[in-house]
């Protein structure tokens, strides 16, 4: 029997053979599957054509001509000299081949999975240069600590729609880009683009984009090309890439021949006079794109959370109303504690760039407080108020002492702390659990009650802080969010109408 | 067991609001393979017309309700409705076009983007749209304009005599009716042809042909060109990823073939949907028997779109093949779309086999071509030459 059970705990666990087998009706023919920290990587073949998937979504397929031309030449072309370019992201197929017509003398490629450079790699899908050095590395990460400089920085990344993703379209990696920009050096990137319209989504993405990065660079140009191409630069910039492109002698299959039909002069205009001068800037810790992104989203799906969200309001007013004050002290701590670990998960996301690899220490962390939590609040169970009061009051202080971390953090915040920190608060949520049900009383059988508000209240926090506060308002409003529930619960247990003294 | 009337309220609020919100999940909910047809509006359309609107031209009434006849939708609006493709209404037992004289898309290009090959090949073609579709494809490149009513994008106002005007004014000698689905702005459209041709202007559809045959009838009159696209080959497929059909779609090829206006096919190579070898092969059966081989072929490269975000973008290999197909079907002229550089973007003489035009984008490299003939064997090259 144990056998047994070995070999089914091999073969599901263990082996990504069965994986890939499970996997084929999805993808094709696998040519590589990889469990990387970082996401699961698949590597499918069609022909001659490689495609690579990240969880689930291709993001890399051979001959793409136009995404490689676009965003090397844009940026490249608006240079006198290109020395050193630093790729971030990005680097695989023909970009570095497109790279190599400009001869600089270094081309540094930051990407953070070293899984997918080496299976990358392995196909031959990164061209071979002396001048290549590739960086395993976070790229903000890298460019923060960087010395060396950059005649241009070329960021090829996804749409803007995680914390992860945010952090190189903000005020503050523009700032950090800048330092390692030598003088008059040209920093790129894209954002998803509907050349024939402009929507008013489209509007708002593209005017925070354009206003965040003026703040930084005296010329922000956008090029209406498949994608809507940011140049940013505090030298002049070039409409006509072409033409700066045949200066240089450097030959092309697609900007040469399709630029001027695609990217006229006249939707350049028309763009940039569309673009909103007073949108808001996109900032870590208010990422006003992700808002736009998520707009997009439901509009692209045709569907609303509006129903959704309408019905849950309305249950959970109407569970409120018939609360216990003691059930609604485990509510709001049910629904602090989760939207503190959204919270955690969110800004550890935004300060190293990753989570997958520690999102489970966090959900451990967050977990592992409340057992001794709880057996501490049984040794003080019968005591009266003063210890939920007193727990009320550490709570409360322990989401501001979170909100003064972040905002006044100059650098990234050591990992021990997100932990520890998880560890704390939800120590003292498992504290509370007995002390209230205590204080309702054995009689009135409190367990249900007290398990109901708090497990709706964690689903509260979780739906309200990880999916309308956080990407709508930012983290810094949702923190506030959080301090004002917690407000109220210490406003009910220190003032409560009619609470007889124990 | 006995129940209080709080705990009675309570119990049946929560069951209630639980119920409610299993149900509301259910807006989630999807099922691949099905049709994607679209669906009237009930109860959405404006109260009155608004300045940019114009009765219906092909529409039945019973003095309360309308029923739209210009495409295979045939939308049965009560008063009040909007159709399937957004942009007609019923106000009073009339059908009302909201999109007249407010295209949302007004750009100049080059006709070879539309794709034309074999129409006036070098020319700038003045391009509009108003918003709406009669379909619902999931790969819609041009979604937030085609997905969308007249009400909630910005447009301009260009009302076709000031769409002749602008299209003289900066020199094209065509103009395009594109983007979305020109069908659903018919009315706009027509007008601005019949005031276009009287100006000396071509006017070309490019259009997913779902239209029926005395609408078509009447624009034919006034058309010049025509790229329509062509799906699939496969009605499952059509109501599975464009929530159309197919015969209403070949019935228009026809009509255009046999009122001799100057038409181009395209057919987006989505992969698992749009990719099987025999399919391309009936598709070219067909052309063949019913058209004929001249009329160019575009198999274009899929690249994420929309909806279909989690398929790759066609293998380049994938359209050769298909291309490959089509040619040795007995097509004459096979392009392949969105590679560029490709070879397959060229013309060469089905006679001699030489290159006639190379392209280089939307550039025009060299041109074999003499007055419509190719320049080494004389062959006749079909198309409209200037």
């Amino acid at each position: 029997m144990t056998l047994v059970f070995a070999g089914l705990f091999f073969m599901f666990s263990l082996n990504s053979h069965f994986e890939k087998v499970t996997l084929s009706p999805q993808y094709g023919d696998i040519l590589r599957y990889v469990e990387s920290p970082y996401g699961r990587i698949v590597v499918t073949k069609e022909g001659p054509q490689h495609t690579f998937w990240e969880s689930g979504t291709p993001f890399y397929s051979d001959a793409d001509i136009v995404n490689s031309e676009e965003k090397i030449h844009y940026a490249l072309s608006q240079l006198e000299e290109v020395r050193s370019v630093l790729l971030v992201s990005g680097g695989l197929g023909e970009t570095l081949s497109e790279v190599s017509k400009y001869a600089p003398a270094t081309v540094d490629y930051v990407e953070l999975d070293p899984n997918l450079t080496r299976v990358a790699e392995d196909l031959g899908l990164i061209g071979k240069s002396p001048s290549l050095a590739i960086i395993h590395d976070d790229g903000r990460h890298y460019i923060k600590g960087a010395s060396k400089k950059y005649d241009a920085v070329i960021v090829d990344l996804p749409e803007p729609d995680t914390f992860q993703l945010n952090r190189f379209f903000t005020s503050e990696f523009f700032a950090l880009a800048k330092k390692v920009l030598e003088r008059d050096g040209v920093l790129s990137f894209s954002l998803d683009y509907s050349p024939n319209y402009l929507s008013d989504i489209q509007r708002t993405k593209l005017s925070e984009l354009y206003n965040t990065a003026k703040q930084h660079f005296r010329n922000v140009l956008i090029l209406p090309g498949e994608k809507a191409y940011f140049l940013c630069r505090d030298g002049d910039l070039w409409t006509d890439v072409p033409a700066r492109l045949a200066l240089k002698s450097v030959t092309t299959s697609y900007v040469e021949g399709f630029f001027h039909g695609n990217v006229t002069q006249e939707r350049i205009e028309e763009l940039k006079k569309n673009l909103d001068p007073k949108a808001p800037v996109n900032t870590d810790f208010e990422p006003r794109i992700m808002t736009a992104l998520f707009q997009e989203w439901f509009a692209k799906h045709g569907s609303s959370p509006k129903i959704f969200g309408f019905v849950a309001l309305g249950l959970t007013m109407l569970y409120l109303i018939f609360l216990r004050r003691e059930e609604y002290v485990l509510f709001t701590t049910g629904l602090a504690t989760m939207g503190v670990e959204m919270l955690v998960i969110f800004t550890f996301q935004v300060m190293y760039g990753y989570i997958y690899l520690k999102l489970g220490a966090i959900v451990t962390a967050f977990l592992t407080g409340l057992l001794p939590g709880a057996l501490l609040g049984n040794l003080f169970k019968g005591r009266g108020w003063i210890p939920l009061i007193v727990t009320e009051i550490i709570l409360f202080s322990l989401l501001v002492v979170f909100f003064v971390g972040i905002s006044f953090s100059e650098g990234d915040i050591p990992q021990s702390y997100f932990l520890g920190y998880g560890f704390v608060f939800s120590f003292f949520c498992g504290y509370q659990f007995p002390l209230a049900a205590g204080l309702i009383g054995e009689k009135e059988s409190p367990a249900a009650g007290c398990l109901a508000a708090d497990f709706t209240g964690a689903a509260v926090g979780t739906l309200v802080t990880g999916a309308i506060l956080i990407p709508l308002l930012g983290i810094q409003m949702a923190i506030i969010f959080l301090i004002l529930v917690k407000i109220s619960s210490n406003i009910i247990v220190l003032f409560p109408r009619g609470r007889t003294a124990s | 067991m006995r129940m209080t009337r709080k705990e009675f309220l309570k119990t049946l609020g929560l069951g209630v609001s639980g119920f409610l919100c299993a149900g509301s999940g259910l807006c989630f909910g999807q099922t691949k393979g099905e049709s994607i047809q679209g669906e009237i509006f009930r109860k959405d359309g404006p109260a009155k017309p608004w300045k940019w609107s114009v009765e219906g031209f092909h529409y039945t009434s019973d003095g309360r309700n309308v029923q739209c006849q210009v495409c295979p939708n045939l939308c049965l609006l009560e008063p009040g409705d909007r159709s399937v493709c957004r942009s007609k209404v019923n106000i009073d037992g009339k059908l009302y076009s909201l999109a007249y004289g407010n295209p949302c898309s007004v750009h100049v290009d080059p006709i070879e983007k539309k794709p034309l090959h074999h129409f006036h090949p070098g020319t700038s073609i003045f391009s509009i749209a108003t918003t709406g579709c009669n379909f619902r494809c999931l790969n819609c490149q041009n979604w937030e304009i085609s997905q969308k009513k007249p009400e909630e994008v910005q447009s301009f106002e260009l009302f076709p005599q000031e769409v002749v005007r602008e299209t003289l004014k900066r020199e094209s000698p065509a103009i395009a009716y594109t983007y979305s689905e020109a069908i659903t702005y018919y009315e706009y459209m027509f007008d601005t042809a019949r005031l276009g041709k009287e100006a000396g202007l071509k006017n070309v559809l490019v259009s997913n042909g779902y239209i029926n045959r005395e609408p078509l009838l009447e624009l034919c009159k006034v058309l010049d060109g025509a790229n329509i696209n062509l799906k699939s080959f496969d009605d499952r497929i059509y109501r599975s990823l464009n929530g159309g059909t197919l015969q209403p779609v070949l019935n228009t090829l026809q009509i255009l073939h046999e009122q001799g206006i100057w038409l181009e096919i395209t057919t987006l190579v989505v992969p698992s949907y749009v990719e099987d070898p025999e399919m391309i092969k009936r598709m070219c059966g067909w052309i063949l028997k019913e058209l004929g081989p001249d009329y160019p072929l575009h198999l274009l490269r899929f690249s994420p779109q929309y909806r279909l975000t989690r398929l790759p973008p066609t293998p380049v290999a994938t359209l050769e093949k298909l291309r490959d197909v089509a040619l040795s079907e007995g097509i004459h002229y096979v392009y392949l779309g969105n590679v560029p550089g490709h070879k397959g973007c060229n013309t060469y003489c089905p006679k001699c086999g030489r290159l006639l035009v190379e392209r280089n984008g939307y550039l025009l490299r060299q041109v074999n071509l003499n007055k419509g003939h190719c320049k080494f064997c004389n062959h006749v090259i079909p198309g409209r030459w200037s």
